[in-house]
């Protein structure tokens, strides 16, 4: 096995990092969760962040971040096509009403958090604090689905949690550039 | 892994050579390993990585694909 330590540990690391615990958003792989619920978990994660997005988008005075958002919601919505496409692959059941009407994964977006919650806490927020919030939800989306890449690894899925955790990569570096102008 | 693989010094990279190798790798062909405590992890990890806290690591060493490059922290 080829191992290597990085130096400084993490305090050296100079980049985006998640938080919260292993299982976080999925009660992670521990190996009893089928494609199909994971699958589904995305699309619901997906939703939440599309309807966070679209509400917050147009409260916003900060004209350019909420075109930002504006292009979030068409993100999340591609997404959640690209998340159907899957389960369909899968399940043989294209239809995103199978996933919307799974009880338990209602009212929840990326990071793991409530909908309701989220917009609640945005209510009179500036453009800078939900910037900095969406950060930290999106971070936690980017490291589940990096996480997904390696639970499929030569599994379709696979391919397609890469490209979802690419593009919130770009969403993440997109975000710390208007938060740089705004900080 | 054997046991003489504990004895042997493990190369260092620094966290820049880590993200030029993380960057357009894909995320499966490599294992990346948080050895810290569980509370650290929790507070703050490298996206993707996986937890195996270093007391359990040469008991869970088979849940890592010995065939692909490991990168611990």
């Amino acid at each position: 096995m080829k191992a290597y330590s990085m130096a400084g540990g993490i305090d050296a690391w100079n980049g985006f990092t998640a938080s919260g615990p292993p299982e976080m958003g999925m009660l992670v792989f521990a190996g009893t969760e089928s494609p199909e619920e994971l699958i589904a978990l995305s699309w619901a994660l997906e939703e939440g962040s599309r309807r966070f997005y679209a509400a917050v988008a147009g409260t916003l005075q900060d004209k350019e971040a909420g075109a930002f958002f504006e292009k979030l919601v068409l993100a999340e919505e591609s997404h959640k096509k690209t998340v159907v496409q899957l389960y369909g692959e899968i399940t043989g059941n294209e239809s995103s009403l199978a996933l919307s009407e799974r009880g338990d994964l209602q009212d929840i977006m990326e990071g793991g958090v409530r909908v309701s919650e989220a917009l609640e806490w945005a209510q009179g927020k500036e453009a800078a604090d939900i910037l900095q919030y969406a950060m930290s939800l999106e971070i936690n989306a980017y490291d589940l689905y990096l996480k997904m890449v390696k639970r499929f690894e030569e599994e379709p899925p696979a391919t397609i949690f890469e490209t979802l955790a690419k593009e919130e990569e770009v969403h993440l570096n997109r975000m710390a550039e208007l938060l740089g102008t705004r900080t | 892994m054997g046991l003489r693989d504990f004895f042997k010094p493990v190369p260092t990279w620094s966290a820049d050579q880590v993200r030029e190798f993380l960057k357009g790798q894909n995320p499966a062909e490599f294992n990346l390993v948080d050895v810290r405590e569980p509370s650290e992890y929790e507070k703050e990890h490298l996206p993707g990585a996986r937890h195996i806290p270093l007391a359990q690591l040469a008991r869970r060493i088979r849940e890592l694909d010995r065939e692909k490059p490991t990168i611990a922290y």
